[in-house]
């Protein structure tokens, strides 16, 4: 009986290490907001769902993969191109955001239109203009595919796709793209210490900015218009399009500043290139309307050396680790 | 039912009181959350159930409830659609799974009532798509039925009834958490009956 209790404590003890091993809380951060229980994390549904983020399949043209536009050197966004281009050469109407620490996040897509990570996959498998395709057919193709077959076998104990674990798995993927290991996360764990221009820099940014961009994962979830005129042939009307709520015009989703420097182009149309132009945006390009973010009202005051201590800030955000974590790159 | 008809998708025209034709190539619809009442207090609740109901499907038509012996019960209560918690619970399989085309793909939430076809005058397609889980779209409805019989209960969609409260030459598409959604998922609730 004593054995018995000792191989099953080392079963628990080994679980507990392996489930800790695809996803630990950074030591700075709150709980997540995902739902874990639901779609507990194993190394081979993280691999399916690796696969699948990287795999062309998804598209109704056999061209288009998530990475297409959500690269892991760019912080898993499609850097250079203000919209985004789908199958056929289409393009889109928003800037893809860069995808990190999902499991914080209530809400998906510029508008908040998605309300589940889980959920998230479909928008774009379904979009005309990103994979055109859906996931009925996407289902159907990863059934035929013998390597496919293997893959869900191994990850469900079922060589059937159903919708359900095909989008279970790429959640599963999506969900370890953590990134906690910047240079201000190490300053934070009192491992580094900042330049004082970078010292400056985050005295000027929590003075200024962090009531939206809220540390530690430099957003605080929420929808804002941040003053931006709007673009006359997108006509984006943001969160107002995914609620009917006229109180929600022009207001889109806060998006992180982890690993800004490598994410560019800038806002949910991608208009700025460079974070000196989001900066001047802040400063002398408030467009005043009812739904701007209160913060706004006065606009922000900053020197030209105070932008230049806030960007050696920004720079802090960046994680090479995560960029470069062969976990998350293409799977041989 | 349509009158007193059963529906067939496709093929089949039904005729409007208002002199036109109609055709159905869609009709599904769920239903959530079973309970069985004796004078108003539950004596059979079924949780996490939900069922896809598919006019091309007849086995989906069957539902099997599997109360204690014995129990007596006077009303039937039940969801139509799926509730707000259900539909912020991420990706779901079985009747729930995002493969049977009842989940909106642009904007989270599953879609309660799908009723496609042609309307032969004016001619057009229709699409009603009725779903919605938020304040103040929320499309979801609670039907509560009385019957004496104690099994098979044998309940009936009136959609003469349902089509009597859609104007097709105005409304032809609702593909989105909306008023009309709102109104036509209210006026659904009343088109169903125990035979």
């Amino acid at each position: 009986m004593r054995k018995y209790a000792i191989v099953l404590l080392c079963f628990f003890l080994f679980a507990f290490v392996i489930n800790e091993s695809h996803f630990t809380v950074p030591e700075n951060f709150p709980q997540p907001v995902y739902d874990f229980s639901k779609n507990p994390l194993t190394e081979n549904k993280i691999l399916l769902g690796r696969t699948l983020f990287y795999e062309p399949m998804l598209s109704k043209s056999n061209t288009i993969s998530c990475e297409s536009c959500h690269s892991p050197f760019s912080a898993f966004t499609h850097i250079d191109h203000a919209l985004s281009h789908g199958i056929h050469d289409s393009i889109g109407t928003r800037n893809s955001p860069a995808l990190m620490n999902l499991a914080w996040q209530n809400f998906f897509m510029w508008d908040g239109a998605v309300n589940n990570l889980d959920m998230q996959a479909l928008a774009p498998i379904s979009h005309p203009a990103e994979m055109g395709s859906t996931i009925n057919e996407v289902v159907e193709k990863l059934n035929a595919s013998e390597k496919y077959r293997k893959l869900f076998y191994n990850a469900y104990g079922d060589n059937t796709a159903t919708g359900e674990n095909t989008l279970k798995a790429i959640s599963q993927f999506m969900l370890t793209l953590v990134s906690a290991n910047s240079k201000y996360d190490k300053v934070m764990r009192k491992e580094l210490s900042f330049t004082d221009q970078e010292a400056n820099g985050y005295l000027l940014f929590k003075k200024n900015c962090s009531s939206c961009h809220t540390e530690p994962l430099f957003t605080n979830g929420n929808f804002k218009n941040n003053g931006l005129p709007i673009d006359l042939v997108l006509k984006d009307i943001g969160r107002m399009k995914a609620t009917s709520n006229p109180n929600d015009s022009l207001k889109f989703k806060v998006p992180s500043l982890r690993n800004i420097e490598y994410s560019y182009p800038y806002m949910h149309d991608g208009r700025f290139k460079k974070l000196s132009e989001v900066l001047n945006h802040y400063t002398n390009g408030i467009q005043p309307s009812n739904t701007l973010a209160t913060q706004l009202n006065q606009g922000i005051q900053l020197s030209s050396n105070e932008k230049v201590d806030i960007i050696a800030f920004l720079l802090t955000l960046s994680d090479k680790e995560f960029v470069f974590n062969p976990k998350f790159q293409y799977p041989k | 039912m349509f009158k007193d008809s059963p529906v067939i998708l496709h093929d089949s025209v039904y005729q409007l009181d208002n002199g036109n034709t109609i055709k159905f190539k869609t009709l599904k619809f769920y239903i959530s959350n079973i309970q069985l009442l004796q004078n108003d207090v539950a004596v059979f609740i079924e949780q996490n159930s939900f069922y896809l109901i598919d006019v091309a499907d007849t086995s989906s038509q069957n539902i099997f409830l599997n109360p204690k012996q014995g129990i007596s019960f006077n009303k039937i209560k039940f969801n139509l659609g799926i509730d707000s918690t259900t539909n912020v619970s991420g990706a779901m399989g079985g009747d729930l799974d995002p493969t049977k085309g009842m989940y909106w793909t642009w904007q989270s939430g599953y879609i309660n009532f799908k009723m496609e076809g042609t309307c032969t005058t004016p001619k057009n397609d229709f699409e009603f798509h009725l779903g919605g889980y938020q304040y103040p779209f929320n499309s979801l409805q609670k039907i509560e039925l009385t019957t004496s019989l104690k099994t098979n209960l044998k309940i009936i969609l009136d959609l003469n009834k349902f089509c009597k409260a859609v104007n097709f030459a105005k409304q032809k598409h609702i593909m989105s958490p909306c008023v009309d959604a709102v109104t036509l998922s209210q006026q659904l609730a009343n088109c169903f009956s125990i035979k």
